[in-house]
């Protein structure tokens, strides 16, 4: 006992720097596998008021871009829109028809609108932090959108925050395809430039060009096809040369994230139940 | 004594500030973002029991990780530094220099200073650096990325030194 005592007291250094190490690691691991722990997170109600102070002083800065890029959409869409009416005039369909399938991407869904008050570009694994939480209806695993394009998937949430994996996060993996011609693969981030992404595995036979838009497909729940997510901007070979794999730009400049919409997710019940039985299946064989 | 802790603990919520409210929104080249809040841990005089030092250090890594959802990294990089910090400054501290030492340029001869604050700044920004990329990066970005943020870490702390005479 007395050698035991001696030698904590010799040790006293050691054991508290292991002992704080080791608390850290398993903070550490615990964010990636442990979704409820919320308070180690800019989640948490008095870091997440530190940072809406903050957001409501620097938003005031973008203001003027964001108008700038509103307005580029906004002509881009009405041209897109004219052009598209007049083809579609030309075929001899009526214009309710047209209306139909311009409203369908994100029709019939409430979107939340949140403001984006903390967001990271630079490390490995990017979050999001925005000012609404689970008592605005966010949950997890909605995407999120912002102005320009696809933004991530919704994390974990807190009464009044919630923390979404952004584009720019090792673990992102978003289902996107080439509008042109529908062939699809996953959008993957590697780090880096905040500006690009690379969507991997698509194949051999597969035709693009440099300029190609690039869409959410539509495959899960979580992003209603054909939401932009930028465009190809190199064509490179996969890693085992048997596919390709295309650089993207990104639409969305994570730089200047201000103002978001959260979609929530349709009500698909059955599709949820397929997939359970689905894995329960897989999971017996 | 009490006057003192004040101080340290205003110093504690002004780097903290610092760093999650301006620095960590700064990527210089896409890369490098200068990590200025070791500078507290760099500036304890000598004296300072390794516990506390250790405690001081671990405390601050965590707010940071709070606020900038990095659960850990930055606590176990800070710990880490604590940890070695009285060793380091026994490594470079000149053989006859007795008494207290307040690490800083106005206090301690300038190459001493150099040393032990890039040495310090090397070994936190790499520990921090490596935890979050793990096998992710690829080593050449990971070196750039140490490299980058460890030279503007080394400058920002030479800026904050130059004006604060009086130590924490």
């Amino acid at each position: 006992m007395r050698n035991l005592l001696n030698f904590l007291i010799k040790y006293n250094n050691w054991l508290l720097f292991v002992f704080l190490e080791g608390i850290s690691f398993s903070l550490l691991f615990q964010l990636n596998h442990y979704q409820q722990s919320t308070f180690f997170t800019s989640a948490n109600a008095a870091v997440g008021s530190v940072y809406k102070l903050e957001s409501e002083v620097t938003s005031y800065f973008y203001l003027k871009t964001a108008n700038k890029e509103l307005l580029d959409r906004n002509i881009e869409l009405e041209q897109q829109l004219a052009n598209v009416r007049a083809e579609m005039h030309r075929m001899n369909v009526d214009s309710m028809g047209i209306d139909s399938i311009m409203a369908k991407p994100l029709w019939g869904r409430n979107l939340i609108r949140a403001g984006v008050i903390g967001n990271s570009l630079d490390k490995a694994d990017n979050y999001v932090t925005l000012d609404k939480g689970s008592d605005d209806g966010v949950r997890t695993e909605m995407g999120v959108i912002d102005r320009n394009g696809i933004v991530g998937i919704v994390y974990l949430t807190t009464r009044k925050y919630s923390i979404v994996i952004s584009a720019l996060n090792s673990n992102s993996s978003i289902s996107c395809k080439i509008a042109k011609n529908g062939y699809f693969g996953s959008l993957k981030w590697e780090g880096g430039d905040a500006r690009y992404a690379y969507l991997d595995e698509l194949p051999r036979h597969a035709r693009f060009s440099l300029g190609d838009t690039v869409v959410t497909s539509g495959y899960s729940d979580v992003f209603p096809a054909g939401l932009m997510v930028g465009t190809v901007d190199h064509i490179g070979n996969s890693r085992d040369g048997l596919s390709f794999k295309l650089k993207i730009r990104l639409a969305t400049d994570f730089g200047k994230l201000s103002d978001v919409r959260i979609i929530p997710r349709v009500n698909r019940a059955g599709s949820g139940l397929l997939k359970q039985a689905a894995m329960k299946q897989s999971a017996d064989e | 004594m009490i006057l003192v802790y004040f101080r340290r603990f205003i110093w504690f919520i002004g780097l903290v500030l610092l760093q999650v409210l301006i620095l960590n929104n700064m990527h210089i080249a896409g890369f490098a973002t200068p990590i200025l809040y070791l500078y507290l841990i760099l500036k304890f005089p000598s004296s300072i029991s390794r516990i506390e030092l250790i405690l001081w250090g671990f405390f601050l890594g965590l707010v940071i990780d709070i606020f900038s959802n990095t659960p850990g990294m930055n606590a176990a990089a800070t710990t880490f530094l604590a940890f070695l910090r009285p060793s380091l400054i026994r490594l470079f501290a000149p053989k006859d220099m007795t008494g207290e030492i307040i690490p800083g340029i106005h206090t301690v001869s300038l190459s001493f200073y150099i040393k032990y604050t890039l040495t310090c700044v090397l070994i936190h920004t790499s520990v921090l650096l490596v935890i979050e990329a793990f096998s992710f990066l690829s080593w050449q970005i990971l070196l750039l990325k140490i490299g980058l943020s460890a030279v503007l870490t080394f400058m920002g702390i030479l800026a904050i030194e130059g004006f604060n005479k009086k130590g924490i």
